[in-house]
């Protein structure tokens, strides 16, 4: 493969990019570091420099240690439980029949719509008193649970909805790993007489494996961002739902603490780039193993 | 086994489509009847039902309400609807443009550093916003870009870049450089070659790429919500802020606007379905 210097005309077609993105990207990291060193606040003039400070007291702050917890149960959750049904759900359409199309673009949609707008929404579903989930349970005689007051089931009626929401691209990647094993194999397999389990776990489970895990990571790093459904099914104050980026929000917009606010970002970004830098290495190295193959 | 995958394939069915359903029904509801202890399942209602019936008398009252600024807010949904479509179609443009562009010097140059750069762009997509939003905002105020369109517009361009970049370069690949060879053989220098050659053949890589774009402009909230809470406001920052509102939701009207709001991405995902995965997943799968 023969690939050209190019001159000036490589950096006039890179350059713009890389110029927005670090401009976008480098400089507000720098001016945040700068501000978490700082007493600034959302309106109002004169911050003034109070060393590490806001560090000390994120440490010592219950919320964000709850928030840090409570993001990470969401992470581990909602994206296990999505994994097992998109896989599922995988399963069941590996084979052809007839309105597959249609059915399968369904079970898409919900993954491209506004997790805000959709949120909202799944919040009037979800009301205890005349939402549709609690008419249907009753109907079945199930009870009706409130799914937006109860203070231990806030949390899981989010989980619910982002469910809902990332399913169908669990669903998605998963239908691309089963269609990526060579029929050959299972061929093989039933000539040794290997018993459906078998077949499951040696077979179809291993070679799915990398791309279930590009899809897991790839989601680990959007959950770890949740703030749309918080947003729109509790609010960002809540004790029994609050996430990272509901408290940074607080934090910034409803009590005005940019410094404070500042240190959060830091210590939240220091997690996401870490994740980030897992997400690149695994991606660099399944584009490695594609271009052996 | 066919039992049970025929079960998994209905119940996965109706739980995606049950809720967008509803939504279509209760955009033709009378307020009381999204409301209603009972549900209420059947638009045939000619006289006034009986409260624990299903039966609803059916209204486009919802509909031509779109138009009505509601308390809490400060215009009508088209309004927002226009900042909506107004900011998702300029980002997606600069960003396809600029992206392919980049994409196009990273597929054919070698550019020093050009892995560790492709992995940078890749990696501003997980910021999260509400982490690296106080510095631009606080920038915007300087430069008083926010509550602009302009203000969204660019962020939107930015934070699309990594997408843009990602796809484009998938699809740039996949041309064969032999097709701009044999053009500069023939005289045309390399910019022409890669608009007259090029170019057509990424037409399809192109049209995908914005439609992510685009969607993901479109559905955005964290940055909406807090650099435009008061100017250019989005149709999804202006759904939340109705929660507020002091006369109780409409929710007719947040039904039948979510319903317009969404109509675009549905028929997005189907036109782009054969792409959707490599879409998702930034090209890293292609298939």
């Amino acid at each position: 493969m023969r690939t050209e210097g190019g001159g000036a005309l490589r950096w006039a077609l890179v350059g713009p990019t890389l110029l927005l993105l670090v401009a976008f990207n480098v400089f507000p990291l720098a001016y945040n570091v700068f501000l978490s060193f700082t007493n600034a606040e959302l309106v109002g003039e004169g911050a003034r420099s109070v060393g590490g400070a806001n560090y000390a007291r994120v440490f010592d702050d219950p919320l964000f240690a709850a928030a840090l917890r409570r993001t990470a149960l969401f992470v581990v959750v909602a994206v296990g439980v999505e994994l097992v049904i998109g896989f599922g759900l995988a399963l069941a359409l590996k084979r052809d029949f007839r309105g597959k199309a249609f059915v399968l673009t369904t079970l898409l949609v919900p993954m491209m719509l506004s997790p805000a707008v959709m949120g909202l929404y799944w919040s009037l579903i979800l009301n205890g008193n005349y939402g549709l989930l609690n008419q249907v349970l009753a109907g079945l005689g199930l009870g009706e649970p409130q799914w937006l007051t109860d203070r231990d089931l806030k949390f899981w009626s989010i989980v619910l909805v982002d469910v809902w929401m990332w399913t169908p691209f669990m669903m998605l990647i998963a239908l691309a790993g089963l269609s990526s094993i060579p029929p050959s194999i299972y061929e093989a397999a039933a000539i040794d007489r290997a018993g459906a389990w078998t077949t499951f776990r040696r077979i179809t489970l291993p070679l799915c494996a990398p791309l279930l895990g590009l899809a897991v990571l790839l989601r680990a790093t959007d959950a770890l961002k949740q703030f749309d459904l918080v947003m729109a099914i509790t609010g960002p104050n809540d004790g029994g739902t609050q996430t990272l980026s509901a408290l940074l929000y607080q934090i910034v917009f409803r009590d005005g603490k940019v410094g404070l606010g500042s240190a959060y970002a830091i210590l939240v970004l220091v997690v996401v780039m870490a994740l980030a830098t897992v997400f690149t290495r695994y991606v660099d190295r399944l584009r490695g193993a594609e271009a052996v193959r | 086994m066919r039992l049970v995958r025929v079960l998994v394939l209905v119940v996965g069915f109706l739980c995606a489509g049950l809720p967008l359903a509803w939504m279509a029904l209760s955009s033709v509801k009378e307020r009381a009847d999204t409301i209603a202890q009972h549900p209420k399942v059947l638009p045939f209602a000619t006289t006034t039902p009986a409260p624990e019936s299903l039966v609803f008398a059916p209204t486009t009252g919802s509909w031509s309400e779109l138009a009505v600024v509601h308390a809490g807010a400060q215009a009508s949904f088209w309004e927002h609807l226009g900042n909506s479509v107004l900011i998702g179609v300029l980002s997606t443009l600069c960003s396809v443009v600029l992206g392919t562009a980049c994409a196009y010097g990273f597929s054919r140059f070698r550019v020093p550093g050009e892995k560790d750069w492709l992995f940078f762009v890749l990696s501003t997509r997980f910021m999260p916003p509400l982490a690296v939003v106080v510095p631009v905002l606080l920038m915007y105020r300087q430069l008083d870009l926010a509550g602009t369109h302009l203000g969204l517009v660019l962020l939107y361009t930015v934070f699309n870049l990594s997408l843009s970049v990602w796809l484009m370069k998938g699809f740039l690949d996949e041309i064969p450089r032999a097709f701009e060879e044999a053009a500069m053989v023939d005289g045309y220098t390399r910019a022409q070659a890669f608009v007259r050659v090029v170019l057509p053949e990424a037409r399809t890589g192109m049209a995908v790429t914005a439609v992510f774009c685009l969607i993901s402009a479109w559905n955005e909230y964290g940055f909406a919500m807090t650099l435009n809470s008061s100017g250019a406001v989005t149709v999804p920052a202006y759904f939340a802020g109705l929660a507020g509102n002091i006369e109780g939701m409409p929710w007719p009207q947040v039904a039948a606007g979510a319903i317009v709001f969404v109509a675009p991405i549905v028929v997005f995902t189907v036109l782009v379905r054969k792409h959707l995965l490599r879409g998702m997943t930034f090209g890293t799968i292609k298939q």
